[in-house]
């Protein structure tokens, strides 16, 4: 039998409830990958939001935790601090992480909480039904900008650069991308090791595609992610003060 | 180890005490009067025992969800609010319902709805017992003097770990901010905290999104069995002068206290007090003996707030042929001399 | 007629949900009363899509019933969430070409099977199974067929992007009222998801592509840099199409491994 899946997937809960061409599952795998590679499954904590993520409730077989929308970090940060020798990552969405959460993930970092946050970028609330995000860029249509939308409801929300400003010098931030599967690992691995080595905060970004919402098959969910990339800059976020 | 210390302590001052009688670890918690003085008093604990520890939040939804973190690493947790920070604790602590988490929180009521007043009110009966969007299987104790503050803040963790239910312990203003002497019993009790994420091989799922009805529903029942199998374990009362009696009050908190003055200045008027420890579950077996023991006419209920202790009352005595007056004073205390005056007046 | 309690169920994605709302738009259209509901869980895709449906020459006051007239069902693994709505006076509908009729419950009055996604396959368009379903509903439920088939068109009218495409939806709508259901030699459920995972070996390397997990999202068709893998003709997870791999033409680059969302494919220099 070929290893179709990292040692840290629960095989017994696939296939799993994502939809066909999730970005999530790619995340999720390359999330698996770097688990195994640094040998950390057995001492990660996985903490899940509310909306399409809370789907991975048991995914990995890892203890997991799906907690309220919008409240996976301030829950892994309060676990953490309670037990330190455990590897503590919350997993959430672009709502759960810009918009209702969006005050404790800054202040997890402003804190520099040891804790890994990865928030996964699809541009819009999924399992509601593709509604707007704060990272819907102008123009993009969605079920509540049936126009496109506009900048009154704000361009684009550049998340990672503006954790990067509040974090504090040890943060590591970044953003990835799904069409780069093997640099959504090796970031994700190192975020993670900004926790064990550095007692640190780390914040991954990861650009996404949502084919179900965005009513897009595989080539245009790359090509429409291809565009997204435009914008949405990749790699390592430094501070710029420096 | 029971060493009973008379000292000079402040309900907030008592409370913290008691959580650490109660073997609390750590606190989350945000400003908030007149809840203020425990998460200091606390943080003052923590400068001088290295195993304990606290986080001041960015609000007190985070503190909330920061004590269910800690409690499923298997520590002691818990938080301390008052009035609009109780309304926002809703969040957190229906996801510890719905989880059965052993949350424990300390809640000082203050004027409200909303900003209201940050001083006293027994306004939050209701939000405490049977806030959030679940069926209110919440333990709530009702503290009605300092040294309850103390012994019911320590027991909220031994019955919350036991029995894996939310629990409360209500103040309010006036009880954080006065002082007297006070007997304390210094003794630890010694509660069973486990991981409730368990790092076992076979991992540990949480979650509290079920998508069928049914499966749902199957978890609520097997909850509220468990609540009605526990509630008549947990439920606490005090009845006083409830002997040869033929009117009783009933008041929790400080208001049963300063009912207690009245009714010692009341003579020969056959007048008792009954006190319900537990607002939730609600001692209903111990008010039923008193009714049975005595042949009551008349029940005062006497509350800082409207009807929030009477509608839980008079759901035990719907079918009682008792008269019942509602004596109400949202966000306004009672003196002794007033209670005396409104029961006077019938 | 005073009453019918029909139930369609299946998975998220099969367009359950479609083919309800163009019933409901139908009957309105008529004399009788009509109320629809859905039952529905958070995920999007593959868990049951369950709709009840309720016609009446009365004003219907509640959505749900606890037992059905006419039980549809489209997809095998769904059967578990409605069996309780099944009884000695319940008509079953179902796809005999995905669902073995030995599953249906036998306490049904009677089974009637409709090999819809053969048919859409060979005939008409892959996904229009729901579609030849609808027209068997409709027929049984007296809608009027010419109303019937404009409503189903007009509740697609998103996904129908060329007249084309329309004309073999309305045929495959036609084609489900007028078709003769099977009442005993039902037809063979060949779209099943095989249980076994697919092995293709040459000397120097082996990929496995497993039907139970792949979804037909179509993603390692896209990125393999070869294009050793297309479409075949097995039904993955949620009856779509399972890739195959020309072994010959694979580099074992590890890039359908490395995109695939659900660990369904692999390569191994072997």
């Amino acid at each position: 039998m070929i290893d179709k899946m990292p040692k840290s997937w629960n095989r017994k809960t696939k296939p799993h409830l994502f939809c066909p061409g999730c970005g999530h599952g790619i995340t999720l795998k390359q999330l698996g990958y770097a688990l195994d590679e640094l040998k950390i499954q057995k001492r990660t904590t996985f903490g899940i939001d509310i909306g399409c993520s809370l789907l991975a409730w048991n995914f990995l077989n890892c203890d997991t935790i799906q907690t309220h929308h919008g409240r996976t970090t301030p829950v892994m940060v309060g676990f953490k601090m309670a037990k330190p020798s455990r590897v503590a990552i919350a997993y959430m969405g672009d709502g759960g992480g810009y918009a209702i959460g969006l005050q404790s993930l800054l202040h997890a970092a402003f804190r520099n909480d040891p804790i890994t946050a990865i928030l996964v970028n699809n541009e819009n609330y999924a399992m509601t039904g593709g509604q707007m995000a704060p990272t819907t860029e102008l123009g993009i249509k969605t079920s509540t900008t049936p126009n496109g939308k506009t900048l009154n409801f704000g361009n684009g929300f550049l998340g990672p650069e503006l954790v990067k400003q509040i974090s504090q010098k040890q943060s590591f931030v970044a953003r990835v991308s799904v069409s780069q599967p093997e640099i959504v690992k090796l970031t994700l691995a190192k975020a993670l090791q900004n926790q064990i080595q550095n007692n640190s905060f780390s914040f991954v970004e990861v650009l996404s595609i949502c084919p179900t919402n965005w009513k897009t098959d595989a080539k245009d969910s790359f090509l429409r992610l291809e565009s997204m990339q435009k914008y949405y800059k990749l790699g390592e976020i430094k501070d710029e003060s420096n | 180890m029971n060493k009973n210390i008379l000292q000079n302590l402040s309900g907030s001052q008592a409370s913290v005490l008691g959580a650490l009688a109660g073997g609390a670890e750590i606190m989350f918690g945000y400003p908030i009067t007149p809840a203020t003085e425990i998460l200091q008093g606390w943080v003052e604990k923590c400068q001088k025992d290295a195993s304990l520890s606290y986080l001041q939040t960015e609000d007190e939804t985070s503190a909330g969800f920061g004590v269910i973190g800690a409690i499923l690493a298997g520590k002691k947790a818990f938080t301390a609010s008052a009035g609009p920070g109780n309304v926002l604790l809703q969040d957190p602590i229906s996801m510890a319902e719905n989880l059965r988490l052993p949350f424990v929180g300390i809640m000082m009521q203050r004027g409200g709805p909303s900003t209201g007043t940050v001083n006293y009110s027994q306004q939050e009966v209701t939000l405490t017992a049977f806030g959030g969007n679940g069926n209110g299987l919440r333990i709530v104790y009702s503290a009605s003097n300092i040294a309850e503050m103390h012994d019911l803040t320590s027991k909220a963790f031994s019955t919350a770990w036991k029995y894996r239910f939310p629990t409360f312990v209500l103040g309010d203003g006036y009880l954080g901010k006065m002082s007297t002497k006070v007997n304390i019993s210094d003794s630890v009790r010694s509660v069973t905290s486990t991981l409730l994420l368990k790092e076992q091989s076979e991992p540990t799922y949480l979650r509290n999104c079920y998508s069928s009805e049914e499966s749902f529903a199957d978890m609520l029942k097997d909850h509220i069995s468990d609540w009605n199998r526990d509630k008549d374990k947990i439920s606490e009362s005090e009845s006083y002068k409830c002997k040869h009696v033929s009117e009783l009050v009933i008041a929790h908190g400080i208001v049963a206290e300063a009912a207690k003055e009245a009714i010692n200045s009341m003579g020969s008027r056959k007048i008792g007090l009954f006190r319900p420890i537990t607002l939730n579950p609600f001692p209903t077996l111990q008010l039923k003996k008193v009714l049975q023991d005595n042949k009551i006419k008349k029940i005062f209920i006497i509350e800082s707030a409207l009807a929030q202790l009477s509608r839980i009352t008079k759901y035990e005595l719907f079918d009682k042929d008792i008269q019942i007056i509602e004596i109400d004073k949202p966000a306004l205390g009672f003196t002794p001399e007033d209670i005396k005056v409104e029961i006077g007046k019938i | 007629m005073s009453q019918i309690n029909l139930l369609i169920c299946g998975e998220g994605g099969q367009g359950i949900q479609t083919i309800a709302k163009a019933i409901l738009d139908t009957a309105n259209l008529s004399d009788n009363f009509i109320s629809y509901i859905p039952s529905f869980g958070v995920e999007q895709r593959g868990t049951p899509s369950i709709a009840f449906l309720i016609i009446s020459d009365k004003p219907v006051l509640y959505p749900k019933f606890n037992s059905a007239d006419i039980c549809v069902i489209l997809q095998q693994r769904a059967i578990d969430s409605v069996v309780k709505y099944i009884n000695p006076n319940t008509t079953v509908l179902f796809d005999s070409s995905t669902v073995l009729h030995t599953k249906i419950p036998k306490i049904a009055a009677k089974k009637l099977g409709l090999p819809a996604t053969k048919y859409a396959r060979e005939k008409f368009s892959p996904r229009s199974y729901n579609v030849i379903i609808y027209g068997a509903i409709s027929k049984m439920t007296a809608l009027n067929s010419d109303q019937a088939e404009e409503t189903i068109i007009s509740v697609l009218s998103g996904k129908l992007k060329d007249k084309k495409l329309e004309e073999s939806y309305r045929q495959a709508f036609k084609f489900g009222y007028e078709a003769v259901l099977e009442t005993g030699k039902y037809s063979f459920a060949l779209y099943q998801t095989k249980t076994e995972i697919n092995i293709i070996r040459d000397q120097n390397k082996t990929a496995e592509i497993d039907p139970n997990l792949c979804k037909g999202c179509g993603i390692c068709i896209l990125k393999c840099p070869v294009k050793a893998l297309q479409f075949g003709e097995e039904s993955g997870v949620f009856a779509l199409p399972v890739p195959t791999i020309d072994i010959a033409k694979c580099i074992a680059c590890g890039n359908c491994r490395r995109f695939c969302p659900d660990g369904a494919i692999g390569v191994d220099k072997k």
